[in-house]
């Protein structure tokens, strides 16, 4: 469904990623894990549009939009949507939705009005609708909290919010950067329940984690990250098994 | 080397205390001043009470239209934290395009027409001042300010101001030096009397057309989905653009909505100063900005109060102190000194976050 080749990215003259080649397949939960600066943030953003890719691809296969199964997975075609050329508010139009590092919440704008972004490039008022309810179904606590500004939410909830919020555009892949950052280890576990809830009602995810334990339980397949560079893939079992993934980590 | 850093910075930091103290005491002493003036001068002349009145009613009029212009400063600051110092100008623009319309309507004997004739052209008027403004103001922001979006912010400040001595002398090459005078139509000269109290029409018109408009801007800001997105990009463009919010076309937005209330204002101003030439837009832009500050830059509720706290301190100052009215700026800039001193947030002022600060 989203395929990534050999991605370069800059900051100005620091070259950030490296040629990054990934592939997400439907259905799956793929996770992106790695220390911190290794680029796991900047491949979301690349993709999302936030930041430029200077070289290489960005591919959504176009028939990954009927929601059906690619007709070739895995492989770019002239069909796909070239995302890198698009700027990021085109890419989320097309179906790629973002949870953004440190939850990026609107402080000031109500519990409900941040939903609402979620939604903001769609009209159909049933389906915002329903997928409100599927929201408040996932994450009661929200439900509570509607008018409440978004600043004023604990951790936890505006983690709630940030995953709510960009369900509510009904996306075809969720980008999740960090989802577990600065929870407390029971909240943790509990979000990454809803992500497997999520992914089980049907979506495709590409999780970016610094705990790697929690990610690559949850996942089918994972990539590893490190300044920049992807030197290690494979199912999150055998990546969970791996010594060398154990001991850089897993805090093994 | 540390040391000596170290104590460069230590006498860096009693500089600023200095300097901080020597304004406050600059402050203070204007705020004394002030008082004795107010009480020794103004408050012993004895004027009757219906006078305090109309002067604050001509206050809250003036007002109003610096709280139109004050809110396209304050809007454009929210989004792209600029001061847009051609924002008086674009004002001017309207002001002079609602002459050219307003010479239109009387060419045509609208404006000695039956009422509801008068009322249309006047809308019509007030209309085609406000599209030439927006059509201004958006110009400025695709060639002056987007340019330089990633530039340091001292640069689009320097383009604005490069941008507001352009139109000035534009108009004043095309339209020429001798003001435009703006004749009000029959229906709206005149005014009524409440007890001691003369209120002229228009400038109950102006006040209301001002109130009418800032409503409809607070409506469209927080009860629709456009002034969501605003907020949204207002907080965080980046974030905004993740929920497929087109940051560009906002920011147009945004500089169309100033504008228009910019366009209203300057027609009004021209009816309510009866003239309007190339150099109109300055001053009331200065103070407009001034009003938005005292209020709190960014914020769209202080920018309404400000003004209106702004218009009636100008009103009643010159009387209240005994100073001759053609000082009355001074009244308006001194208070700017003062709440840069005392308070740079303005009155409903928001701690500045990190990003804005």
């Amino acid at each position: 469904m989203l395929i990534l080749d050999s991605v370069h990215t800059y900051y100005g003259h620091i070259h950030a990623l490296k040629g990054i080649s990934l592939t997400v397949n439907q259905g799956e939960i793929v996770t992106l894990i790695g220390s911190n600066g290794a680029g796991k943030t900047t491949t979301l953003n690349t993709i999302s549009g936030v930041l430029p890719a200077r070289a290489g691809a960005i591919y959504l296969q176009e028939n990954a939009r009927s929601g059906g199964p690619p007709a070739h997975p895995g492989r770019a075609n002239d069909s796909d949507i070239r995302l890198d050329q698009l700027p990021a508010h085109q890419v989320a139009r097309l179906g790629v939705s973002q949870s953004p590092e440190g939850r990026k919440i609107f402080a000031r704008l109500s519990v409900q009005e941040n939903l609402a972004m979620g939604a903001f490039a769609r009209a159909d008022a049933d389906g915002i609708s329903q997928d409100l309810e599927r929201v408040f179904q996932l994450f009661p606590r929200l439900q509570e909290r509607l008018s409440q500004p978004g600043g004023t939410l604990s951790g936890g909830e505006q983690q709630m919010l940030a995953i709510g919020r960009a369900l509510m555009s009904r996306p075809r892949i969720l980008l999740l950067d960090e989802p577990s950052m600065g929870l407390a280890p029971i909240l943790v576990q509990q979000i990454f329940q809803i992500i497997r809830e999520i992914n089980a009602q049907g979506m495709t995810i590409l999780l970016v984690e610094q705990n790697a334990q929690a990610a690559l339980h949850i996942a089918n397949r994972g990539y590893v990250l490190e300044t920049g560079n992807i030197v290690l893939s494979g199912d999150a079992q055998d990546l969970l098994a791996d010594p060398q993934v154990a001991e850089a980590y897993l805090g093994i | 080397m540390a040391p000596s850093r170290l104590t460069a910075q230590a006498a860096g930091v009693n500089g600023k205390t200095a300097l901080r103290f020597l304004l406050r005491a600059f402050g203070a002493a204007i705020l004394v001043l002030v008082i004795w003036r107010v009480t020794t001068v103004g408050l012993a002349e004895g004027y009757p009470a219906s006078f305090w009145i109309s002067q604050a009613l001509n206050g809250l009029v003036l007002g109003g239209v610096y709280a139109l212009v004050a809110l396209g400063y304050t809007l454009v600051y929210g989004i792209l934290f600029m001061i847009n110092f051609a924002h008086g100008e674009v004002m001017m623009i309207g002001g002079i395009a609602g002459f050219f319309a307003l010479q239109f309507s009387q060419s045509r004997g609208w404006l000695e027409g039956p009422w509801p004739v008068v009322v249309v052209a006047l809308l019509l008027i007030m209309l085609f001042g406000m599209a030439a403004s927006v059509l201004i103001g958006i110009t400025l922001e695709r060639l002056a300010y987007r340019p330089l979006r990633q530039a340091p912010r001292l640069v689009p400040l320097i383009s604005a101001i490069g941008a507001s001595l352009f139109l000035q002398y534009s108009v004043l090459l095309i339209f020429g030096v001798s003001p435009h005078s703006y004749r009000k139509p029959a229906l709206i000269s005149g005014g009524m009397r409440m007890g001691d109290v003369f209120i002229p029409y228009t400038g109950a018109i102006i006040f209301i057309t001002s109130i009418l408009l800032m409503l409809a801007l607070y409506f469209i800001i927080q009860r629709t989905k456009l002034g969501r997105a605003m907020r949204a990009v207002a907080e965080d463009r980046a974030t905004a653009s993740l929920m497929g919010v087109d940051v560009n076309a906002v920011i147009v937005i945004t500089f169309m909505l100033g504008s228009a209330l910019a366009g209203a204002a300057g027609v009004m101003l021209g009816f309510h100063n009866t003239v309007v030439k190339f150099n109109s837009g300055f001053v009331p832009g200065l103070k407009a900005f001034t009003a938005a500050v005292l209020g709190g830059i960014g914020n769209i509720p202080g920018a309404m109060f400000g003004a209106l706290i702004l218009g009636l301190i100008e009103a009643i100052g010159p009387s209240a102190l005994g100073i001759p009215t053609e000082y009355k700026d001074v009244i308006a800039f001194t208070l700017l000194v003062l709440i840069l001193i005392f308070r740079p947030t303005g009155l409903f002022g928001e701690v500045l976050s990190e990003k804005k600060a």
